[in-house]
């Protein structure tokens, strides 16, 4: 595409100057990207194997784990005998963090969310999902800079944002119950139908949300398309591990006022002075096997 | 030069006093049927057979074709005996069919039914009760078709969503109103959609007149399946291109994701459940893993690829095969089979793609790893009891393609496609068995066809494909 180079070195000289000044919060229209990204191409995705392999401290370094001297010791005696797994050398920093990811912003564009929900959920660690490159490194240097703006309060070490296409690697991220809640705010409509599959709810998808959610945990839709409004609301109450919470309840909680106004889509339909429709779905436990 | 057998399955029937064994081979687009009593036959039934008939009212010699069979070309892609040896459940890859047949005493076949699912399905497995076929496709969905489509099997397919995805609209509405938000794209799709409306030409997929419950589903094309039963409760095993293996209830609550096998750097290519119940994946990495499924923990890996390349480095028309730096050395797994003779240890064998060799596999404290070299290329396996302790190995070998090679076209003719561990077991080449069997003395029909190299090797190798290109296809 002609033009491209250029565009890529303003960027380029952009996070130098980024880089230099810590705490300064980065503009989106260095990091604009082609709306849609293909869900079903392979991208250039880094993902962990499992759960356990992901380098959960370089995205919440407030909360890295110290390597115990204890715990070495018993990996180091466990190792003589199985002779498998080799110990990681002495100073290797840990990946592990002191507690579980439990919110997740599945596909969090420019993490209007995130940063709205971090002040409201502080010991609670909180993670955007993006497939978009730029769009994520947007969030990663928002996420610094108010870090470093916040070092007096550690406000802001709690939230963090990956690049990933969660409707393939989800159970790479997060392991079996671990999440309370999962966001799904504004998703992108595929309005044609062979795009169907392309949707991040699907009554197949809803499965792995069931997997990585713990029962009684939240999924929170919004959006502003009537249609995948109805889309969503039915494959959801189809799903047997998911039950819909009731109006009533939504009242008193704080997420539905916050997913409404403080999105960036959220913000684009006010202005447009459209309509949002909200739907909020409980993880119910599994039955019995029969 | 004949079709290869891309794909093969057998059975052990007793039928009244009898005891006999039936060997079904997927021979392009020909299914070919052959028992130890000599009987065989070839679905669909060839020409001048019953399929024609002579029109009484034309002049004598005109036929007229009653199926269209001979002019179909779909290859079948996968067999599978039922458990009480009744049914043959196959697919035919191009036209997306799952045909069931039944098995008549004579070794003949009879399709009871066809069913043209949306997405190609690509791998199948069967409830121990024969109930349910469990159909797996390459759009990632899990299917569940009764094995016999009930007599009124009319449009009572169960797919979320369906009903708003695919029926018919009566009146069509716009999926969104223009006051919303939208990208411009997102704008430009809708109002075509709107244009197309009020030209009133909104298409919409016809929904599948039978019965079909959507089960699971990855957002990955699906590679495998495998249907197992522990303690009584029902689980569905299902691999992926994207290196997962995932572990769901059975129905009726296949819903329910118990848990994950993960492991794989690359693609999973097939599944294998043990004699003592392991799991046994593999696909486009060096090792097989090994694993306690139950408990998503990886036991052992088994590095196939160093006996493989050992095996090639040994023979010197293959030695090439291998590349200098042996590390770069990729292999593709097209088959794990569970070797049925040993109910006590857990064996198997292993063929990759474009490899002329199977690996024999046996766990335990010590690891065995034998390769058992082979005159073409690896295509499938199957088992035939010949008696209470004897089993034999049926292999089907490329017959087209050069030993070690997916490409290279061979000049040498190979003297059979089926290549027999047990020689005890009667010899079985493509004249011998299927022309003439059954169709009254066609003699060497399928020789004198050529075969399409292009065509072969599009049906019999595609797993090496599934490997992830580097660099992706990033989009900016
Ligand atoms: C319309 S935007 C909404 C952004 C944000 N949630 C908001 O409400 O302002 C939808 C976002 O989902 C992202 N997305 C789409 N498919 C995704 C996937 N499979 N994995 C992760 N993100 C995805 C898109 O890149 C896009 O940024």
């Amino acid at each position: 595409m002609p033009g491209e180079p250029a565009k890529k070195q303003r960027r380029g000289e952009y996070q130098v100057s980024l880089e230099e000044n810590e705490g300064k919060l980065p503009q989106k229209k260095f990091y604009r990207q082609r709306a849609h990204a293909n869900p079903f191409s392979d991208h250039s995705l880094t993902y962990p194997k499992c759960p356990e392999e992901m380098d959960w401290a370089s995205y919440y370094p407030a909360y890295a784990v110290q390597n115990q001297d204890e715990q070495k010791q018993e990996q180091r005696t466990e190792s003589e005998s199985h002779d498998q797994h080799p110990v990681p050398p002495e100073d290797a920093p840990s990946k592990a963090i002191s507690k579980p990811v439990e919110i997740a912003d599945i596909g969090c564009g420019f993490g209007g969310l995130l940063f709205a929900l971090a002040p409201k959920f502080p010991d609670t660690l909180i993670l955007g999902m993006e497939i978009r490159t730029s769009v994520t490194s947007y969030v990663q240097d928002k996420v610094r800079a108010l870090r470093a703006q916040n070092t007096s309060t550690s406000s802001f070490q709690n939230v963090s944002c990956i690049r990933a296409n969660t409707m393939k690697f989800l159970p790479n991220f997060f392991s079996k119950a671990q999440l309370s809640k999962i966001f799904l705010c504004f998703p992108d409509p595929h309005f044609k139908q062979r795009k169907h599959k392309a949707r991040i709810v699907s009554y197949t998808l809803n499965s792995e949300y069931a997997y990585v959610l713990k029962p009684g945990g939240m999924v929170y839709t919004i959006t502003d398309v009537k249609d995948l409004h109805e889309w969503m609301v039915g494959h959801l109450e189809k799903h047997p591990s998911f039950e819909r919470v009731k109006d009533e309840e939504l009242e008193s909680d704080a997420c539905v006022e916050i997913m409404r106004q403080e999105t960036e889509e959220g913000k684009k339909v006010e202005r447009n002075k459209g309509e949002k429709f909200v739907a909020v779905f409980r993880r119910m436990k599994d039955p019995p096997w029969p | 030069m004949n079709f290869p057998y891309q794909c093969l399955e057998a059975c052990n029937r007793s039928t009244g006093d009898r005891n006999e064994w039936l060997l079904f081979g997927g021979c392009g687009s020909d299914l070919v049927i052959q028992s130890s009593s000599g009987e065989s036959s070839v679905w669909p039934p060839q020409k001048d057979e019953s399929d024609v008939v002579d029109e009484p009212q034309e002049p004598p010699g005109k036929k007229i074709k009653l199926s269209p069979s001979n002019e179909r070309t779909s290859t079948f892609a996968c067999l599978k005996v039922s458990n009480d040896k009744k049914h043959v459940v196959a697919i035919t890859s191009e036209d997306k069919y799952i045909r069931v047949f039944k098995i008549d005493s004579k070794c003949r076949l009879q399709q009871l039914s066809e069913r043209c699912m949306a997405r190609r399905p690509c791998a199948l497995a069967l409830t121990p009760d024969d109930e349910t076929i469990l159909c797996a496709d390459k759009f990632g969905d899990v299917y569940a078709l009764p094995l016999i489509a009930p007599a009124d099997d009319g449009q009572n397919g169960t797919e979320p969503g369906e009903a708003t995805d695919t029926a018919p609209q009566k009146e069509f509405s716009p999926a969104a109103s223009i006051l919303t938000v939208h990208s411009g794209s997102n704008r430009k799709v809708l109002e075509e959609q709107m244009k197309q409306a009020s030209k009133g030409k909104v298409k919409t997929k016809e929904p599948l007149k039978f019965k079909h419950d959507l089960l699971l589903g990855h957002v990955s094309m699906l590679t495998d399946i495998a249907f197992t039963t522990v303690d009584g409760k029902g689980y569905i095993l299902t691999a992926d291109r994207d290196e997962h293996i995932r572990i769901s209830r059975g129905p009726p609550q296949a819903h329910i994701i118990e848990r994950f096998c993960q492991g794989h750097d690359e693609f999973v290519s097939r599944l294998c459940l043990t004699a003592s119940g392991l799991l046994v994946s593999g696909g486009g990495d060096p090792d097989l893993l090994i694993w306690d499924w139950m408990k998503s923990r990886l036991l052992q890996k088994v590095c196939i690829r160093n006996a493989i390349s050992a095996h090639l480095k040994g023979q010197a028309h293959l030695t090439t095969r291998v590349p200098e730096d042996e590390d770069t050395f990729k292999i593709a797994v097209s088959g794990i089979w569970h070797k049925p003779d040993s109910q006590q240890e857990d064996s198997f064998l292993v063929a990759c793609e474009g490899i002329p060799a199977l690996v024999y596999v046996k766990l335990g404290p010590q690891v065995l790893l034998e390769t058992i070299g082979l005159k073409g290329n690896a295509l499938d396996v199957s088992f035939i009891q010949l008696s209470d302790s004897t089993w034999t190995v049926v292999v089907s070998v490329d017959n087209v393609h050069n030993p070690g090679s997916t490409t290279e076209v061979r000049e040498d003719e190979l003297d059979a496609e089926l290549d027999w561990f047990d020689r005890r077991a009667p010899a079985m080449t493509r004249n011998a068995q299927s022309r003439d069997a059954g169709t009254g003395g066609e003699t060497g029909g399928g020789s004198s066809r050529r075969v399409d190299e292009k065509a072969v090797r599009n049906v019999l190798y595609g797993i090496e494909n599934l490997r992830k290109r580097a660099g992706g296809d990033e989009q900016e």
